[in-house]
């Protein structure tokens, strides 16, 4: 059992590819659960701060526009045939379901995921990555694991919460504007939605959290070339983020939807 | 002409041996079959040119690039042929002193020197503390600990990269160009605490270094690389009073810092017309 996973933790030895990091991170995970002082409680709070709760008050704007953009639009269309009673649902099947998960994991990848990348990809230039290695310090572990069980706790709490905000942001139109009771538009909102709808969101953020650590951690540990090497991996992190998330999402909502 | 440092008595216990050591970059040989050995207790000092490969060489010797072939005996083990686990080992036996410092910009001076501590040794927060004020006592930087990097001076932040480098107390010291960019009285300064680490606390240390000057002050044992025509090989070994008696024209070209001489600033005459010709 050890064995295999410290097989795991040097996988592919100095070489390493997306898939190897991906091992690794797994390795010691696994390795963490094992042995008492692999995993520092310390550092994954901090970063749970630095790339989770620092970015909720972004997050939570983005969905509040998303609840009055989806109550604003909806209200034209099935007002017309006098469907209102039917706009919170919609609201919140919307945002549990897709919009929730797929919004806040965008402004995580613009705001955590570029930071991620750029911080590890300036540390690789200033030979700080290599001074970890040269003490005997793996990277992964204690740079790229911190960041990732970071991530997977915090993508989640932060969609549930960016849910209700953009709850907030529905019920806000309705009442405000369309004079429709909030007993009414809380019923409606709460009702509609089944556990699984929460649920399927939830599992697409844990696979959206892994999409933008695991890029921006493979994207800044192999930057090249000094300052432009880290502006190229930023970018390039960005962009492979939300592409690979938007695959993801259809691959899931598929899933989810007309498979399972 | 700077004072001969006052020789140790090395004991004939290798500590690090290099053996046909060769490292090529698309067929070209930036090292070229070097052999040295290094024994318990020298200031070995490595110089040459830019591009001469010492850098290479450094990385190669602390394991963080594979040769192209030969061998590195780190304390009787090859680090060439050593599992990162086995590497790891290793590494806990020596410090790098980094060019530029390699500090983490995001913690602290006195961070800096306690991660090697935390990460690898179960010593109590407490004692780590007072480990971290004693290493920054050794370079003359205490009450540095609440710094961040940044807001350091060069020979400063050098400083505590040395310190950090020597707070697992190791047996060998690496250090790459630790006096690069600094002002005469830095350096000297910097050359003082690489002498008081070999000679107080007892470290081996291997130094990379142009700086002539400086390379004369610290060794006890100096090796020089060539470049050019001679690239990767050693030209000359040997203690200093050696090393200045060498005739060896490139050498002393080199530590005489002149200008003409084999070590060619510019292409010939014929070579230089050939070249304009082509690329016209």
């Amino acid at each position: 059992m050890k064995f295999s996973f410290e097989s795991l933790l040097n996988a592919g030895g100095s070489r390493l590819t997306y898939g190897l990091l991906n091992l690794r991170i797994l390795g010691w995970i696994l390795y963490g659960f094992t042995r008492p002082g692999i995993l520092v409680p310390s550092q994954i709070l901090s970063q749970i701060i630095r790339i989770g709760v620092q970015a909720i008050p972004m997050a939570s704007l983005v969905s509040l526009s998303v609840g009055f953009i989806l109550a604003m639009q909806s209200s034209t269309e099935l007002g017309k045939m006098g469907a209102d009673s039917f706009i919170p649902d919609l609201v919140s099947l919307s945002l549990m379901r897709e919009l929730g998960p797929l919004l806040v994991a965008i402004i995580v990848v613009g705001r955590s995921g570029s930071a991620v990348a750029a911080e590890l990809g300036t540390m690789k230039v200033n030979e700080e990555i290599e001074a970890l290695r040269v003490m005997a310090i793996d990277p992964i572990r204690y740079l790229v694991v911190p960041r990732f069980i970071a991530l997977i706790i915090m993508l989640p709490c932060m969609t549930i919460f960016g849910n209700c905000v953009g709850l907030v942001g529905g019920w806000a139109v309705c009442t405000l504007e369309m004079g429709m009771p909030s007993s009414f538009y809380i019923m409606r909102a709460m009702q509609r939605p089944e556990l699984w709808d929460l649920f399927s969101g939830l599992i697409k953020t844990a696979v959206f959290a892994h999409i933008i650590i695991t890029i921006a951690c493979y994207q800044g540990l192999n930057v090249e070339g000094g300052a432009e090497g880290v502006g190229r991996a930023t970018t390039s992190a960005v962009v492979y983020s939300i592409l690979w998330i938007i695959i993801a999402d259809t691959i899931l909502t598929g899933l989810f939807y007309f498979v399972l | 002409m700077s004072p001969t440092p006052k020789k140790t008595n090395p004991s004939s216990d290798v500590i690090l041996e290099v053996k046909d050591l060769v490292q090529s970059y698309n067929g070209r040989a930036v090292l070229n079959g070097l052999n040295f050995k290094v024994r318990k207790g020298e200031t070995f000092v490595i110089m040459g040119g830019s591009g001469c490969g010492k850098t290479t060489l450094l990385r190669i010797l602390i394991g963080a690039q594979k040769p192209t072939s030969g061998s590195v005996h780190l304390f009787g083990e090859d680090i060439t042929k050593a599992s990162s686990q086995e590497l790891d080992r290793i590494r806990l036996r020596f410090g790098m002193n980094f060019q530029f410092g390699a500090l983490f910009q995001s913690m602290t001076v006195g961070e800096n020197i306690a991660l090697p501590l935390q990460e690898h040794s179960q010593v109590d927060p407490s004692l780590i503390e007072m480990i971290v004020k004693m290493k920054l006592e050794l370079v003359g930087l205490t009450g540095f600990e609440n710094f961040k990097p940044s807001e350091l001076s060069g020979g400063m932040r050098k400083r505590v990269g040395l310190a950090r480098a020597l707070a697992l107390d190791p047996e060998l010291l690496f250090s790459d160009e630790p006096t690069s960019g600094l002002d005469p009285v830095m350096t000297a300064v910097v050359d003082q605490l690489t002498l008081d680490s070999t000679r107080k606390i007892g470290v081996t240390a291997v130094v990379v270094s142009h700086d002539m000057t400086s390379c004369f002050r610290i060794a006890t044992h100096m090796l020089m690389l060539g470049n050019g025509p001679r690239q990767g090989e050693i030209i000359a070994e040997g203690t200093p009073d050696e090393i200045r008696a060498n005739p060896d024209p490139f050498l002393q070209q080199f530590v005489r810092g002149e200008a003409d001489g084999p070590i060619a600033f510019r292409l010939s005459q014929d070579d230089y017309l050939k070249h304009l010709l082509q690329e016209g």
